[in-house]
């Protein structure tokens, strides 16, 4: 199995410089000035003239051969320098470390619930086929599923925020990221659930749980439906086997039956399925990041994308590439827990 | 049962809605959303005017504007405003003046240094030292003095890397160099200044020095010929906040050594020491700049030197989502939102919201003719022929074209309906408070006859024949420029049927692309807006100059046939009236170069852009400035009670 694991993480680099010469290829095939953009994000920029322009694209190297350009850019990875972000004001390593946090707090505590709902949805949907309960689990997050996430979260906030005042959009209250700010509080994680748990300040914590709870809700109802379909096509089919029918004849209980014999195989299909929804959301949910004014990864991204911001959009690429790939690895090495008949070789 | 359950949960709402509402939140900071970013808060490295926000706000210039007024100063770190009467400003016999500045005493930095048993320096927030502390402040260490301005005008200049901060370069050589780099090369007669010598650098540094001087507690720009715009320059935020030598050389800045300032050259944003810090004497200190959360706060200076703000704190964050911004302003969490226009209307109607509506700006939009334009593979112009599938790449250079265009297109229909009558009609380069406004000045209006006989003249007659087929290219995300394209294209239309305007949405960089860096623009008709960057309309940074003088910031886009009308026809008026002081000399010279600009329709002028503001309805004090294009300015904010 480690040798396993360590012959998938070599692949690693490989994939990341074709994800990088294809990324680099393709800003290629802009003009430099439109490549300036990056330096020069509004109008406003370049009302020193023809001749500031010009500088400008000389002194960031616009004008030098393809091979210059991307040597210089991995000399510097290699280095540890994955470049400025002028999007993000701050070299691109440390924006991605100082927002990862924040979309690591909101994915996880999004998904680890959302998973286990879906599994629970789906096992009772399989079980009850056909009956209500299964008519209204289907009803529900397929009611979830045609919601587009911007009309969701807009009406969460207009709900939970607008009227009711519940669950304001942002990181923290005025008060709590003062708090934050202080000296006397201690940043550990970056991420303010746990921080405020460490430093003792339990406000703080409800508090950020208040800005967490409408952006959550948004992504687990959002994201069930396509973990408890597939699910409960899985349940429904596992239910149908052989070993099934079997442990029935054998006079075993139906809730150990269908929980502890049916539902284990079933997972298979619902683990592959998670470890895409979890790279893809560590990959950052733009949409919800930006209804809720919740500075992460996705708006970073998507930020940089309209700026042309180059550095950000290499350096992110980069490190949505390690995710796919480790997530991938995870995945494949959790199918051999769940059904000892795959195994690695 | 039905209705008291109904009755149950309207109560239960307003009980929950009622604390949202009914009290002040977060009193004495004041919450500002906008879409926008900050790029530094080094004076001498930003460049446009959401950066002049954070800098104004923390440090202090030498003059400030009065109020809202554009052309009238107030004292600041100077005690007096130079002019001829008060003998501040004297002109010699050789042409030269000088500006003369008494500098205020007893200013101090936010930080100032403190010097410890073992002799080193440490930096201090001043208001919280005790007055044993203040009494070991090292002296000159957070306390400006004349020293302290004269270096904060050499390194904005020998830093040569805003081109706001360049304006003061061609303040101090009266428009004889636009930068240092441009002294450098042509002083040393060097293709770059990267081939230039110690000693030629250290040579530019001294006629530089030499000319920005202390004399007892005043600074003295010395200046080789009168520079009408000297006072507007240095009360704009770029490149003229007053910055504490010691201190800059302590974070790792320029030292002040003629010898060494090429190391502090054009830096990259990241490597400027003072990107993300500050030290200045402004009402505000920087207290937090968290650029993951795209967040700043602002914490309140108690000592500074004209009494502490009202407010405590400003919070500024970046929220792009409209919708976001729009329900934190309702529920008090924001004291003042950037909006759509589109909402204001709406806004307006809304309990504990305020609308300021209709504030002037310098800001002129208009539509820019280009010509000649590229002919290799141009979508801009079809054919390239005059042959009703294209345009030839001269197409602007013919007068009854552009005086054509100029009266295919609908102004009052905008005005009334995109607009929302919110402002007027532009009559030229210089709009409303600058000099060589005239509110007589001749305009173009819709006139579908007047727009016929001057098609039925261009190109000896043979454009109405063909007709013609082009785009208009216009920056995505601006309705109001599509909607100006959309009312040219159907004027047009209703002219002649063959004359076809289509219209493409492009991002900047794309726009920008095709105006910049080439020997000839791609496109020959673009939707855009510039204003000037001083009250003044003369110098490289004056209104008329922007767009009339053939080294303009227009001239430079819009190609080599524009820049040539402006050369033969109102360059020579641009320099006789800016060699005059004197403005009863230079205003008609102004007035009449505005009305040349539509004798020869060198671009269809629109509309003087407008501000707005949306804040809570507690919120008091903000001061519309239109030369600092309504940059707020938090000294005078005050948040009362709800």
């Amino acid at each position: 199995m480690l040798n396993y694991a360590f012959r998938r993480l070599l692949m690693l680099p490989v994939v990341m410089f074709a994800l990088s010469l294809m990324i680099f290829g393709l800003q290629m095939s802009l003009t430099p000035t439109q490549r300036l953009a990056a330096y020069a994000p509004s109008p406003d920029f370049l009302k020193g003239g023809q001749d500031s322009i010009r500088r400008l694209i000389e002194q960031y190297g616009l004008n030098d051969p393809f091979y210059l350009q991307y040597g210089r850019w991995i000399g510097n990875i290699l280095t540890g320098n994955l470049g400025w972000s002028e999007t993000a004001r701050q070299p691109v390593g440390t924006a991605l470390t100082s927002l990862l946090p924040a979309t690591l707090e909101l994915v996880f505590i999004a998904f680890v619930p959302g998973l286990l709902l879906a599994i629970y949805l789906g096992s009772r949907a399989g079980i009850y086929l056909n009956r209500w309960q299964d008519h209204l689990i289907r009803f529900f997050t397929i009611f979830g599923w045609s919601f587009p996430v911007y009309v969701f979260g807009l009406l969460m906030l207009l709900i939970f925020y607008s009227v009711l005042d519940w669950f304001p959009p942002g990181r923290l209250s005025q008060w709590a990221q003062a708090v934050v700010t202080s000296r006397d509080f201690v940043r550990y994680t970056g991420a303010n659930t746990i921080d405020s748990l460490l430093n003792g300040n339990l406000p703080v914590f409800f508090d950020s749980l208040r800005h967490l709870a409408a952006p959550v809700i948004t992504l687990i109802y959002v994201n069930l439906a396509n973990m408890t379909r597939v699910m409960r096509t899985s349940m429904l089919e596992t239910l149908r086997q052989d070993y099934v029918r079997t442990a029935r004849a054998k006079g075993l209980r139906r809730r150990v039956v269908e929980l502890k014999h049916a539902r284990r195989n079933a997972l298979l299909p619902v683990v592959t399925i998670a470890g895409m929804e979890l790279a893809y959301m560590m990959g950052g949910v733009v949409i919800t990041e930006t209804i809720f004014d919740y500075s992460g990864l996705g708006q970073f991204a998507a930020k940089s994308a309209a700026n042309l911001d180059f550095p950000a959009i290499l350096g992110f690429g980069l490190y949505f590439a390690v995710v796919l790939v480790v997530l991938n690895l995870v995945v494949d090495l959790i199918y051999p827990l769940l059904d000892p008949r795959v195994k690695t070789r | 049962m039905k209705r008291t359950l109904a009755v149950a949960i309207s109560i239960a709402l307003g009980f929950a809605v009622a604390p949202a509402t009914a009290q002040t939140k977060n009193p004495g900071t004041f919450v500002f959303l906008w879409p926008d970013d900050i790029q530094s808060f080094d004076p001498a490295y930003i460049a446009n005017t959401p950066s002049s926000y954070g800098v104004l706000n923390v440090y202090s210039r030498l003059l400030n504007y009065k109020g809202s007024e554009i052309s009238e100063f107030v004292p600041a770190i100077s005690t007096e405003v130079p002019s001829l009467e008060n003998g501040l400003i004297k002109q010699a016999e050789d042409g030269s003046v000088s500006y003369t500045f008494p500098i205020r005493k007893d200013i101090h930095t936010h930080k100032v240094g403190i010097k410890g048993s073992d002799g080193k320096i440490s930096w201090e927030y001043f208001d919280d030292l005790t007055a044993e502390q203040k009494s070991a402040i090292e002296p000159g260490y957070g306390e400006i003095t004349p020293d302290d301005v004269r270096y904060s005008f050499l390194r904005a200049i020998l830093m040569g890397q805003s081109w706001m901060s360049n304006a003061i370069t061609e303040v101090v050589t009266a428009g004889k160099y636009t930068d240092i780099t441009k002294w450098v090369e042509t002083e040393g007669k060097i293709a770059e200044i990267g081939d230039a010598t110690p000693e030629l650098l250290r040579k530019v540094y001294d006629q530089l020095a030499s000319q920005i001087t202390v004399e007892g507690d005043k600074v003295v720009f010395k200046l080789p010929k009168a520079f009408p715009a000297t006072l507007g320059v240095m009360a704009l935020p770029f490149g003229t906040s007053i910055v504490d030598k010691e201190w800059v050389a302590s974070v790792g800045g320029w030292d002040g050594s003629g010898d060494t300032w090429m190391k502090y050259y054009r830096p990259e944003l990241g490597d400027d020491p003072l990107f993300d810090v500050e030290n200045g004497t402004g009402p505000f200190m920087l207290e937090e700049w968290n650029r993951a959360d795209r967040r700043i706060t602002l914490k309140r200076f108690e000592n500074y030197f004209m009494g502490p703000a009202s407010l405590e704190r400003v919070v500024m964050r970046t929220v792009p989502e409209w919708t976001t911004r729009r329900l934190q302003l309702l529920s008090g969490d924001a004291d003042y939102v950037t909006a759509p226009i589109e909402f204001l209307d709406e806004l307006a109607k809304t309990d504990g919201v305020k609308v300021v509506d209709g504030l002037p700006k310098v800001f002129g939009r208009g539509i820019f003719f280009g010509w000649p334009v590229d002919e290799t593979d141009n979508p801009a112009i079809g054919s390239g022929k005059l042959d009703g599938k294209g345009i030839p790449p001269d197409f602007f250079a013919d007068i009854d074209v552009r005086k054509g265009f100029n009266y295919a297109q609908n102004y009052d229909a905008l005005l009334k309906q995109v607009l929302l009558g919110k402002t007027v009609q532009s009559r030229g380069p210089t709009v409303r408070g600058i000099m060589g406004y005239r509110p007589d000045s001749p305009v173009y209006s819709y006139d579908p006859k007047k727009a016929a006989e001057h098609f039925k003249k261009a190109f000896d007659g043979k454009l109405w024949e063909t007709g013609f087929t082009m785009t208009a290219y216009v920056q995505e995300g601006t309705p109001q420029g599509t909607a100006a394209l959309s009312a040219l294209q159907q004027g047009l239309q209703r002219i002649n049927p063959k004359f076809r305007l289509q219209i493409q949405s492009l991002p900047w960089a794309s726009i920008s692309d095709k105006l910049n860096n080439r020997a000839k623009p791609a496109s020959a008709l673009t939707y855009m807006g510039w204003g000037p960057d001083y009250s003044d309309p003369g110098g490289p940074l004056g209104a008329a100059s922007y767009y009339l003088s053939p080294t303009g910031l227009v001239g430079g886009m819009v190609g080599q046939g524009y820049r040539d009308l402006m050369t033969e026809k109102f360059k020579p008026l641009l320099d006789e009236a800016w060699a005059s002081s004197d403005p009863a000399v230079r205003e008609p010279i102004y007035a009449k170069l505005q009305k040349m600009s539509y004798d020869y329709a060198t671009t269809q002028f629109l509309w003087e852009d407008f501000g707005y503001i949306v804040t809570r309805s507690n919120v008091e004090g903000y001061v519309n400035n239109m030369i600092l294009y309504g940059a707020w300015d938090f000294y005078p904010i005050k948040k009362n009670a709800e």
